[in-house]
């Protein structure tokens, strides 16, 4: 079986959920995302990819309490699965190793 | 719309809408949450104008397929509750509310439960009769394969004349002689015959037939070779019920019987040896037999061309198995019949042409043996019994679908009605999550429960009434004819079919109930309620009906047993003497009447003859021809209105004078009938002289028109009864008198009596019967129907217990309140006369054209079945209003 792909915004969605120092939901992530990527993104570009996430099974979700501050709506907790975790440590590995396939000095060379 | 009119701290409305129109439900509530928060964060940083426009902007960009349809796939909204509709904790919880409701309306329960087992009982009893009807001559092996032959007379124009059940020696040897297909055939004759039973003589039927009788029908013997019970002459097979009155054994193989011919004067007792012993016939055979001797024909007999025309019993025939599954292979043999009855019977039809002027074409056909019961043109006569008209499972049928129909109608009424109260309930199951389905399936459900109960109340019914019904129904039904694979099913069926319509439409209305009105007490169902009323109405018209058809066929009945016949049949006793001589009639009659009770005696033929003769020179006219004595029209006291009646002075009489009834004059057309001759040409050109003209009598029942009629003193003909005319209160001392004298005359003829009265009452048997099966019908509906009533009348009285109090308490009288209560529902049983009215007179005018002595339609029979049904529904409803209008208006408007 193919592994789902996971594309680069993606990527960058998984890693602000795994990093968020709080229960991850729509909106902290939505402005995470936007301070990482130092770009302004349309909130429902986060949502969407964040259902995609989920559908793939890189993401689970929970409803959670009742709140005040918006109209009684509950919010959606995110946090990463086992495979979402995986995922993220298998492109880290990948990168690491290729990081380090670089010759040394190749970077100044070009950079001058 | 702008938002930018509305400068409120909130996001922009339509953005919302726009939101919950493009969003997929699950995801909704986090993603508008998430909007909201960001709106009110924004709120605080930019403004509200700036905010709100951001808001909508956003919204904007969730118009897109994949929020708009995104299906829950991994993950599934905690709303949906469609898995716990069949868990046993809900059933348990729906069991429990039903039987609480159940027991917490009794009135209304039992309404329904008796209701609607009556009509199960009903249509259980239906299916029952026409199971049984249907089932007739079915069990034989041969089926489908049996055929009785029958013929049909064409008119030399080809136009169908009449056709014919009987057949007489010819047809069954010789067409199954020429025809392979024919397997085998089989004669079936009935014949009178003297049997000795210790020293008693009595009259018995016997059955003539053919060896093959038992390899063509199934009729198990107990003992004795079915192959060759029936081969030899004076051989007998009983059975063994006649066995058992015959010997006091069923064990009687190789005893002797001995039988006389009632018919031949010179013939002596003979003995019969039993071949063989019998089961008793099935109840449903056309073919019930006690004694069976086997049919010898003569060789004359065979030869004589002529007697193709001798028609006067069954055949029947075991068709090729093959031939008669394959289409058209029965029109083959019926083809094959009629050429070889074309070629053999040349001579015959050709004398019968000259001697007789028959010029009639007769044509050869097959009736399947199982259609002989249910068969109208070709009915099972003649030696077969239990002959049925299907007229009378069709009417049945349709009584017991009316009635059922009425229950079904009642329980749907009153679960309606009753629903207000079960409101409530309905909200809260809603309100806490009940689904439509759920409450569909929960009243259905309890409709079944009420029907089960219905349904075992139903078979204790049916077991209950059998025995009348048996009676009723000239039939020997049994409960345990209930349980057969196909009558169970039936009867699953007819419980489901029941359940389903009656609770149908109830769990629809009551499911349908929107919880928010039926929690706040704003919902009446007092406005039009159509179905109701249409039911209500559709019920009365039925009830309505049937009383139009009760009282019309009472009428009926009462005009044909009191209609004056024309004769006085009051102390008349018919005797039977099987072909009594004129000298014997003679010496009777001088017997007879030396006893001072007995005023008249008068002789006449047997059964009833019907010949034909020619008047005015050429025309044929056929008529009843009656051999009587000068007695006979005294002591029936027929009026003679021209002319002289015979006269025992005048010896010619006998020989060369006739009298005739007025229809026969009318018939020949005759201005002047005295001295009119009637010739009887095929005998010997024998002339006769009308010398008197008898009123016209019904000889015959009332069903059938009055026919010519001739009476004749002709030597010739033989007497076969004698009418006895006795003084009143008599009876017993002149019928002592009667059999001594007949056992001393006639001591090796059978001796039985009829009073004429009575037996002229037998002839409106079936009528009797369809009056008391109609009485039956129309009782149950109107009962049904009232009880339906008196239900909703209930309901309508409780559901209006405050409007009847404040009504009370400012003036109204207890008969203003009766009369409030009671018009609508007699608007309606009114309303239902416009449907029910004509529908009857169609059907009665229908009914009474197969009379030709009928009563008219009068409008009272309407009139009264109008009342009487206003009158039922007037106090079935009156007795709720009563308690209602009683009602101390105190206690109803106390609680709130």
């Amino acid at each position: 079986m193919r592994r789902a792909f996971l594309g680069e915004f993606e990527e960058i969605v998984l890693l602000v959920v795994a990093a968020c120092p709080t229960e991850a939901y729509g909106v902290n992530v939505w402005e995470d995302v936007q301070q990482q990527a130092g770009r302004s993104i349309t909130m429902s570009a986060v949502h969407a990819t964040l259902y995609r996430l989920e559908e793939k099974g890189f993401l689970s979700s929970v409803m959670g309490g009742a709140t005040a501050e918006r109209g009684g709506r509950r919010k959606r907790f995110f946090t990463l699965t086992a495979l979402g975790v995986r995922s993220l440590q298998e492109i880290q590995e990948i990168r690491s190793r290729l990081w380090q396939a670089i010759p040394q000095g190749k970077f100044q060379l070009i950079t001058g | 719309m702008t938002n930018e009119t509305q400068k409120t701290d909130s996001p922009p409305r339509w953005a919302d809408w726009l939101l919950e129109r493009c969003c997929a439900p699950h995801l909704l509530e986090d993603v508008q949450g998430d909007l909201h928060e960001v709106f009110y964060k924004r709120m605080g940083q930019v403004g509200v104008a700036k905010a709100r426009r951001e808001f909508a902007v956003a919204v904007l960009h969730y118009i897109n397929p994949f929020f708009r349809r995104h299906k829950p796939t991994h993950y599934s909204s905690p709303a949906s509750a469609d898995s716990s509709l069949l868990t046993i904790s809900m059933l348990r919880n729906y069991l429990k509310i039903a039987l609480r409701t159940l027991a917490h309306n009794k009135a209304y329960s039992v309404i329904n439960v008796v209701g609607l087992s009556i009509g199960l009982a009903a249509a259980m009893l239906i299916m029952l009769y026409t199971k049984d009807e249907v089932s007739y001559d079915r069990f034989h092996a041969n089926n489908p394969n049996l055929y009785r032959i029958t013929s049909r007379e064409l008119t030399p124009a080809g136009k169908l004349e009449h056709v014919e059940g009987n057949t007489g020696h010819f047809q069954g040897p010789k067409f199954s002689a020429g025809i392979p297909e024919i397997q085998s055939f089989v004669r079936f004759k009935a014949e009178r015959k003297d049997i000795k039973q210790g020293t008693e003589v009595k009259s018995q039927e016997v059955f003539v037939t053919d060896s093959s009788f038992f390899s063509v029908f199934t009729f198990p013997l107990l003992s004795g070779n079915p192959k060759t019970a029936l081969t030899q002459p004076r051989s007998v097979v009983i059975s063994a019920d006649m066995a058992q009155k015959q010997f006091g054994t069923t064990d009687a193989l190789g005893k002797t019987i001995l039988f006389r011919d009632s018919y031949d004067e010179k013939s002596g007792f003979e003995p019969y040896t039993v071949t063989g012993v019998a089961q008793k016939c099935p109840q449903n055979s056309s073919i019930k037999f006690e004694a069976l001797i086997p049919m010898m024909v003569s060789r004359e007999e065979m030869a004589d061309n002529n007697n193709w025309f001798n028609i006067f019993q069954n055949t029947f025939v075991v068709i090729n198995p093959q031939t008669s599954h394959r289409e058209g292979g029965i029109r083959a043999v019926e083809a094959k019949m009629n050429q070889i009855y074309r070629a053999d019977a040349q001579s015959a039809i050709k004398s019968m042409a000259e001697q007789f002027g028959f010029k009639s074409k007769v044509e050869y056909a097959l009736q399947p043996f199982t259609d002989m019961h249910l068969s109208k043109d070709l009915p099972a006569s003649n030696g077969l019994v239990d002959e049925s008209n299907p007229m009378f499972s069709y009417i049945l049928s349709g009584i017991a679908l009316f009635i059922l129909l009425i229950a079904c109608i009642n329980f749907v009424n009153l679960t309606v009605a009753r629903s207000l109260k079960r409101a409530k309930e309905i909200g809260v199951r809603k309100v806490v999550g009940g689904g439509r389905l759920q409450l569909t399936l929960q009243f259905l459900g309890e409709s079944f429960l009420l029907c089960f109960g219905a349904f075992i109340l139903a078979i204790v019914l049916v077991e209950l009434v059998l025995p009348t019904f048996n009676q009723l129904a000239n039939k020997s039904l049994a409960l345990s004819y209930l349980f057969d694979v196909r009558l169970v099913l039936g009867y699953t069926g007819l419980f489901l079919v029941t359940g389903f319509l009656a609770g149908f439409y109830p769990a629809l209305v009551l499911s349908s109930y929107n919880p928010v009105e039926t929690l706040y007490s704003r919902f009446t169902l007092s406005g039009k309620n159509y179905l109701q009323k249409s039911l209500v109405v559709l019920q009365f018209a039925l009830a309505s009906f049937l009383i139009i058809a009760t009282l019309t066929i009472q009428s009926q009945f009462n005009y044909l047993t009191t209609m004056d016949l024309g004769y006085d049949d009051k102390q008349v006793i018919s005797i039977d003497k099987s072909n009594l001589k004129r000298s014997e009639a003679k010496l009777l009659t001088e017997e007879l009447l030396k006893d001072p009770n007995i005023v008249a005696v008068a002789p006449k033929n047997g059964g009833q003859w019907g010949t034909v003769a020619k008047i005015n020179g050429e025309t044929q006219l056929s008529f009843t021809y009656e051999t009587v004595a000068p007695a006979y029209l005294p002591l029936f006291k027929i009026p003679i209105l021209k002319g002289r009646n015979f006269s025992p002075e005048m010896p010619s009489d006998s020989t060369h004078s006739v009298l005739v009834n007025e229809t026969f004059v009318k018939k020949a057309g005759w201005k002047n009938p005295i001295g009119q001759l009637v010739n009887f040409w095929y005998d010997k050109n024998a002339t006769y002289t009308v010398v008197g003209v008898v009123k016209d009598h019904h000889y015959n029942a009332l069903n059938q028109k009055i026919g010519p009629q001739l009476f004749t003193m002709k030597p010739g003909n033989s007497y076969g009864k004698a009418f006895i005319k006795i003084k009143p209160n008599t009876e017993t001392a002149s019928l002592q008198h009667i059999e001594k004298t007949f056992k001393k005359l006639f001591p090796i003829n059978p001796y039985s009596y009829k009073f004429m009265e009575q037996e002229n009452l037998k002839r409106y048997e079936s009528e009797a019967k369809w009056k008391q099966i109609m009485l039956f019908g129309a009782l149950l509906t109107i009962f049904i129907s009232c009880i339906g009533l008196f239900g909703l009348a209930t309901l309508s009285a409780e559901r209006r217990t405050k409007e009847i109090g404040i009504r009370k308490v400012l003036g109204a009288s207890v008969s203003s309140i009766i009369q409030l209560l009671s018009t609508a529902f007699l608007k309606l049983v009114g309303f239902s006369f416009v449907f029910a009215f004509p529908a009857a007179y169609y059907a009665i005018d229908q009914w009474l054209e197969n009379y030709p002595y009928r009563i008219n339609i009068s409008a009272w029979t309407f009139a009264i079945a109008a009342l009487s049904a206003i009158l039922i529904a007037f106090l079935t409803v009156s007795f709720q209003s009563l308690r209602a209008a009683l009602m101390n208006p105190i206690k109803s408007l106390r609680a709130e």
